[in-house]
């Protein structure tokens, strides 16, 4: 059981992604729909994991993961997205995401990564 | 490859893209229309039922175009009630969809764009990227007249899906079409008609692999022999090869050996009939495994 930080531009995929972790025993404590939002919300939270969409208005995903482990380097990020380009996946690891997980998704798919970024 | 050609293979394979993905959100409710080329000019969503719903996408970098689905409210609000499990949508008389909704069929563009998108990257061997999605109703196709940018070139794939019309219209500037036509022509020398036919058999999960072509060619039979025999060899010589004339002959997919066929004519042209597919596991032999197994001939 851990707190959550839902990041995704789309509100049905927010729902979706909560949904999921409802369902997996977690709690989701915020959530944000751009990347500016997501690094206030995560200074904000102090969420224990965070979920990250890549394709987002404003600031995507990546810059945002950079930001939040600049801010701490500790931080537990899981990437969601529908981009699944071999290249996105590495740039997230390199940066310091724990998973990546590519939509569309299987509810349990999301829970296993938010256990596997807390164990 | 001719340009309607490449934009055809282009529809083709974001319509396999589309179609995985959606099918993923409504189960046994999906069916594959035609593709078009459409005239330039023309207005891309012209003679569909209105209200509509359309959803755009553009690429953001490697590739400047656009692509628009485009459905109709009934369908859009159908969409979404799959994609949230809830069955069939509550009854409603607004002249739009819910923000819940919206956000729902966006999504499902956003996917099935990113999965075209990755299908696109490999044949140009570039990445492709994608913007964020914007979602707009529109009442009445006048409305629709120049909501989106002309390009030169523009295609079209139908579908079905709840039983609603729709389509996914690609908007495509002549750089597009010059960096696909010539990605596909390096691509397209060797790859056989078959190899077409074979894509609509997606793998459920994989539909970004559906359209990537493949490298099919046929193997009559080999030879092995030293270096200085073959820059030896005088016109008019004969290399004998191992295999006998009525014994099957091999069909490689981008070198794995996948099939053994006989050697026919159709329409003039030499092609295979396939006499037995190999199990996927069976022959992991690439051209040089295969080559440094074989006895080495008188």
């Amino acid at each position: 059981m851990a707190r959550v930080l839902v990041v995704d531009d789309a509100a049905f995929m927010r729902k979706m992604v909560g949904d999921a972790l409802t369902k997996g025993g977690h709690e989701v404590v915020g959530e944000a729909g751009n990347g500016t939002e997501a690094v206030a919300q995560y200074q904000a939270l102090k969420p224990e994991v965070t979920t990250l969409d890549i394709t987002m208005p404003e600031k995507d995903g990546l810059a945002a993961l950079k930001e939040i482990i600049a801010l701490d380097p500790g931080a537990r990020v899981v990437m969601c997205s529908a981009l699944g380009q071999e290249s996105k996946v590495l740039e997230s690891i390199k940066a310091g995401a724990r998973d990546f997980v590519v939509k569309p998704f299987q509810p349990d798919r999301v829970i296993e990564a938010v256990g596997k970024a807390l164990a | 490859m001719s340009t309607g050609a490449a934009l055809t293979r282009l529809a083709q394979s974001s319509s396999e893209a589309a179609v995985g993905i959606l099918e993923l959100f409504a189960p046994g409710q999906v069916q594959a229309g035609d593709v078009a080329v459409l005239d330039a000019g023309s207005n891309p969503l012209a003679g569909l039922p209105y209200p509509a719903v359309a959803t755009s996408v553009s690429y953001v970098d490697g590739v400047t175009g656009g692509n628009v689905f485009v459905m109709t409210l009934e369908g859009a609000r159908k969409l979404a009630a799959a994609m949230m499990g809830a069955g069939e949508p509550e009854p409603s008389d607004a002249g739009e969809l819910t923000e819940l909704e919206a956000s729902a069929v966006s999504e499902a563009m956003n996917q099935m764009m990113a999965t075209a998108a990755g299908a696109i990257s490999t044949v140009l061997g570039t990445d492709v990227e994608i913007g964020t999605p914007e979602t707009r109703t529109f009442l009445a196709e006048y409305q629709t007249a120049n909501a989106y940018p002309a390009t030169p070139h523009m295609v079209r794939a139908a579908f079905s899906v709840c039983g609603e019309p729709c389509r996914l219209v690609q908007l495509v500037p002549n750089a597009f079409v010059v960096r696909m036509d010539r990605a596909l022509d390096e691509l397209g020398a060797e790859t056989a008609p078959a190899a077409a036919s074979t894509t609509s058999a997606s793998p459920h999960g994989a539909p970004s692999l559906a359209g990537i072509p493949v490298r099919v060619w046929a193997e009559l039979g080999r030879a092995s022999m030293p270096t200085a025999e073959v820059v030896g060899l005088p016109q008019g010589a004969v290399v004998e090869l191992d295999r006998a004339p009525d014994e099957p002959i091999d069909l490689f997919v981008n070198g794995r050996r996948f099939a053994t066929g006989r050697l026919v004519v159709v329409d003039g042209d030499w092609a295979v009939r396939i006499e037995s597919v190999l199990p996927s596991s069976s022959d992991s032999s690439d051209t040089e495994g295969e080559v440094a197994r074989w006895p080495v001939s008188s």
